[in-house]
């Protein structure tokens, strides 16, 4: 996993990887930020269970809708106040709104 | 022109709405049946209801750090993207470009989101805003 590539992205203020369990494994943050190591922990185990929601809804979505494309899900993001983060499989990064390119942020987190 | 018609006049949009503090008020137009827009609201409101919550622990922690109050969220699907900002909603196709428009038009139109969400959205249904909401 490539955490210098992932703060290549348009706005990224920290970029990290958690485990399945959404506990804290590796970190990078942009000097000037706020974040720290203990909300990028908290921020992961959120994902993780976002995730896991997020699979449930697009599973259950297309068995009672009968539409598809929801799965598999590519990755989740929660938009905050000022940042966003952006996360799928063990990886994830927080971009800051106003320069927020969530594709590529996708992408980029489907790529590592 | 109100955000739902701004919305669906994009190419690649399958079905944009709004919905209310319960979930099942709610309003939309597009690719959907009245029962899977129904479905969609409660998904959209229980999602943004959990993703309050988890931001304001985060923000118990942090505060300040600019998470709250919290605007929305993206479930990035294989060829379908859901998005949520405020209580609008929008089924999108995943086209180039296109997840970037509609969360800058939604986060334009919608504006930023006060701490007052919740109660915005129970106060659609006539409901006591000053009561605890959860």
């Amino acid at each position: 996993m490539n955490l210098e590539k992932m703060m290549d992205l348009p706005g990224a203020m920290a970029a990290f990887t958690y485990s399945d369990k959404g506990d804290l494994q590796s970190h990078l943050v942009r000097e000037g930020t706020e974040l720290t190591a203990q909300v990028l922990d908290l921020l992961a185990h959120s994902c993780v269970a976002n995730l896991a929601i997020a699979n449930m809804e697009a599973r259950g979505w297309e068995a009672v809708t009968g539409q598809g494309g929801f799965q598999p899900l590519k990755g989740f993001s929660v938009v905050g106040l000022e940042w966003s983060v952006v996360v799928n499989g063990n990886c994830g990064v927080v971009v800051r709104n106003r320069d927020a390119d969530y594709e590529a942020a996708f992408s980029a987190l489907q790529a590592a | 022109m109100h955000i739902v018609k701004q919305l669906m006049a994009i190419p690649g949009v399958i079905a944009a709405g709004e919905f209310a503090f319960r979930g099942d008020r709610f309003s939309y137009e597009g690719a959907l049946t009245d029962e899977f827009a129904r479905m969609a609201s409660i998904l959209c409101r229980a999602n943004t209801l959990a993703i309050n919550m988890q931001t304001e622990i985060i923000d118990s922690f942090a505060e300040g750090c600019g998470c709250r109050p919290v605007q929305g969220w993206i479930a990035h699907g294989n060829l379908v993207t859901i998005c949520a900002v405020g209580n609008y909603f929008a089924f999108i196709e995943n086209r180039d470009e296109l997840l970037n428009d509609v969360m800058t038009i939604m986060r334009a139109k919608v504006g930023d989101i006060r701490d007052d969400l919740l109660a915005n959205l129970y106060s659609k249904l006539g409901g006591d805003t000053k009561e605890a909401l959860y």
